[in-house]
């Protein structure tokens, strides 16, 4: 008797509001695949399917994740941050990537959330597994306490805040679950990249070849091996023994040097006013997207082919032009940092600086001038990095009236 | 002419009323900060929480507990107060007064407590966003109305005088715009607040234009409507001091609709020159980013109010429409009733 009477207590409310609204419950959130990739990469529609089964078999769904072993992911840290948000009685909480990230950096960590296109910067995109703030060689991934460091700092001058006030163990769940994301979306990329290379009426084999060892080991491989790659600011790197004085004297002539190149983008005068108009790699494979898109349209227009290669040239043009409509924010310039505001996304420590000038910025226009790998040489000497990192950081006490050097070298012949 | 002149009428109706409006504007402030912590779900079974009647769940793991638990249910109980206020309101006007709308309206206002519990119920139960989005529409919209009911059942609009003031028709007809804006802006703030990470892209830019947009139609509105009445009615205080109200009300509400996207989003990229704006992070959950926007969604009923007011005050005061549906004449149609609800009082 008391379960009909709670049932028509929790039942008469639903059908009137069903009624009301005329839809029923929203259909739980999925995963979705990088549509410009696959009109990229001319991916037919059951293999976009069986790709999707791949990936859910591998990774599960938003609200019920998986993890193979393979990834050393952990499942209960990821269970905690899926779902839908939830709390109990005694303050376990669970939805803490759809409650605290999935707005921005989208349900499937396509950096296509709801908010995304309004935001500038936009927010990461974790398929490619590129991360700009990190301590490790520019390639390689960022270690479990880089992530945690941006969590917990925010990044400065975007909307991507600081979750210091949440719990230690939310936190490491959070991480845990961009990291998972970033895994996903490189499977992802490799299981596309390998449907592309099949010849006409070959499948892709479902073994545990393919799958786990070729595709996903080595991306969850080099997440395992992160902490091997933290660029190191001690030994060899350490910083040199010189008055502060002539360092930084030594890293402006560098700064403006045809060696270093930094003012290039960041300007004569370092207030990112240099080269403006570089994309990063996210807005890049958009923009080139887009091009080759506008050329097909041209070939379309004007090229002579017969009906069938013209049907089959359309097709891929109406798919990649809606991809690129409905799953794909338009490109924005990368704009090189104003270095005279002392705002340093990746942390304000000299060793901080001192690995974002040696590597760069992953996918970013900011490049490298460290050795590609350690031990090869670099563009620049660990020492004069170090030159940089003490001019950079002195660069928001400058006074910027003062003529940078490159226009104060006027020759008498000139005159 | 009008029963309700009737000096010997019971204060009870008025003063139930405006208890109402003092009980339902917190739950408009616990009701957004359940929102803004995103503890919509920190109760997962209704009417019982976590199993227990509602009245008997132990109070102090409801004090002592999880800050999520203390205000989702603290939303529950605290609606429940309203509720009661709402019944006695209704029996109020049934045995102490005589004006037959006022009786319709205290139904009306039982029921509205009784529909947005269930809808607060529908999205636990269903935990769906979309509910919840109707859930904080209707709340604002009932908050009104239950100012709407304090303003009616005062002493002041019994012995309201009609005038011809033609002045009075053109208030009324602003005051009915911006009433309307601001409900059309409050269903927008909806949008922006209860996302979903499914929606398309785009949807969210669309909903922030016509956001701006209206805040912008409605600081017009506004501003013309106080202008009229303090240019027609600078002594008539009852529409003056709602009108200059309005106003500033709203000039606080932009700031904290801008104070809302900073704390959330930081700093738009145009002021990124300044190294304030360059240097600043929002703070997830921190008490500026959940004050800031759960006072803007907390004043944006105050301003619904206060514009539905302000509007049916002046229809009280202009004679054509209180000649039309004076109580005495029947009304015909259902739409004539529900204006001579609010101006044949
Ligand atoms: C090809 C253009 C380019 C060159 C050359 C370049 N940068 Fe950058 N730099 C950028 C861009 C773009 C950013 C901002 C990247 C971002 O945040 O996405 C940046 C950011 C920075 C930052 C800020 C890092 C942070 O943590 O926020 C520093 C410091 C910096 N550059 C120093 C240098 C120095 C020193 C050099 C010379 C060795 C240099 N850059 C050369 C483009 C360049």
């Amino acid at each position: 008797m008391r379960t009909i009477l709670s049932g028509c207590v929790r039942f008469t409310p639903c059908l009137a509001l069903v009624l009301l609204v005329g839809c029923g419950q929203s259909d739980p959130p999925q995963f979705t695949l990088d549509m410009v990739a696959i009109a990229e990469k001319q991916i037919p529609a059951n293999q976009q399917q069986k790709v999707a089964n791949i990936l859910e078999a591998m990774f599960g769904t938003p609200d019920d994740p998986f993890v193979l072993p393979e990834t050393g992911l952990d499942l209960a840290k990821l269970q905690m941050a899926a779902g839908p948000v939830k709390s109990d009685q005694f303050g376990h909480e669970t939805g803490l990537y759809r409650r605290h990230c999935a707005h921005c950096h989208g349900t499937t960590g396509d950096g296509l959330g709801p908010t995304a296109m309004i935001l500038n910067p936009y927010p990461r995109d974790y398929r490619q597994g590129k991360f700009k703030f990190k301590s490790t060689e520019r390639p390689a991934k960022p270690t479990d306490y880089d992530l945690e460091t941006v969590l917990r700092q925010g990044v400065q001058g975007t909307a991507m805040p600081s979750f210091a006030l949440l719990p230690d163990a939310q936190i490491d769940a959070l991480v845990e679950y961009v990291k998972y994301l970033s895994m996903r979306g490189q499977t992802e990329i490799g299981l596309t990249d390998a449907m592309a290379d099949l010849s006409e009426g070959e499948e892709l084999p479902l073994t545990h070849d393919t799958l786990v060892a070729e595709i996903l080991a080595p991306v969850a491989e080099s997440w395992q091996e992160a902490p091997d790659k933290i660029i190191p600011t001690d030994g060899d790197n350490a910083k040199p023994d010189m008055p502060k004085a002539e360092s930084i004297a030594a890293g402006e002539k560098l700064f403006y040097s045809a060696k270093a190149n930094c003012a290039k983008c960041h300007g004569w005068s370092a207030l990112g006013d240099g080269q403006t108009n570089d994309y990063d790699d996210w807005s890049k494979a958009i923009h080139e997207a887009e091009e080759s898109l506008a050329s097909d349209v041209n070939t379309l227009n004007e090229a002579e082919m017969s009906a069938e290669e013209r049907e089959a040239l359309a097709r891929h043009v109406a798919l990649l032009s809606s991809a690129l409509a409905t799953d794909a924010l338009p490109p924005r310039h990368a704009i090189p940092r104003n270095l005279r505001q002392g705002v340093y996304r990746g942390g304000r420590a000299p060793y901080d600086i001192y690995r974002r000038i040696y590597a760069g910025i992953n996918g970013a226009p900011m490049p490298a001038v460290g050795p590609p790998f350690p031990g090869a040489p670099g563009t620049l000497t660990s020492d004069e990095i170090w030159n940089l990192v003490d001019y950079v950081l002195s660069l928001p006490y400058e006074p910027i009236s003062q003529p940078p050097r490159d226009q104060r070298a006027v020759s008498r012949a000139q005159l | 002419m009008n029963p309700s002149l009737d000096q010997r009428e019971s204060p009870w109706p008025h003063r139930l009323a405006v208890a109402l409006v003092c009980a339902t504007f917190p739950m408009i402030w616990i009701g957004g900060l359940v929102t803004t912590y995103g503890a919509g779900m920190a109760v997962p079974d209704w009417p019982n929480t976590y199993g227990y009647n509602l009245f008997l769940y132990p109070w102090q793991t409801w004090v002592y507990g999880p800050f999520k638990l203390f205000i989702e249910h603290g939303h529950r109980l605290f609606g429940t107060l309203v509720g009661m206020i709402a019944i006695a309101f209704l029996v109020s006007t049934w045995c102490c007064q005589r004006r037959a709308n006022l009786r319709w309206l205290g139904a009306a206002a039982l029921i509205g407590v009784v529909a947005q519990g269930a809808l607060g119920g529908l999205r636990v139960l269903a935990d769906e966003v979309q509910i919840a989005k109707i859930h904080g529409i209707v709340g604002p919209v009932f908050f009104a109305f239950t100012v709407a009911l304090a303003s009616i059942t005062s002493r002041r609009w019994q012995s309201a005088k009609r005038s011809e003031e033609r002045q009075l028709g053109a208030i009324e007809r602003l005051g009915v715009i911006t009433t309307l804006l601001v409900f059309l802006q409050l269903v927008l703030g909806a949008q922006l607040r209860h996302l979903s990470p499914e929606a398309p892209l785009g949807n969210f830019r669309l909903a922030l234009f016509f956001h701006l947009a209206v805040a912008v139609a409605l600081l017009a509105h506004v501003f013309m409507l106080a202008a009229r009445v303090l240019y027609s009615h600078r002594q008539e205080s009852w529409l003056a001091r709602p009108a200059v109200g309005l106003l500033v009300m709203l000039l606080v509400q932009i700031g904290l609709g801008a104070g809302s996207w900073v704390t959330n989003y930081g700093f738009p990229v145009w002021l990124s020159r300044y190294d304030f704006a360059a240097a600043y992070v929002p703070v997830a959950d921190g008490a500026v980013q959940a004050w800031t926007t759960t006072a803007h969604v907390a004043l944006g009923s105050l301003i619904l109010a206060t514009s539905l007011m302000l509007t049916l005050r002046s229809m009280r005061l202009s004679s054509p429409l209180s000649a039309r549906f004076a109580p005495s004449k029947p009304a015909t149609s259902p739409s004539q009733r529900i204006l001579s609800m609010g101006a044949g009082l």
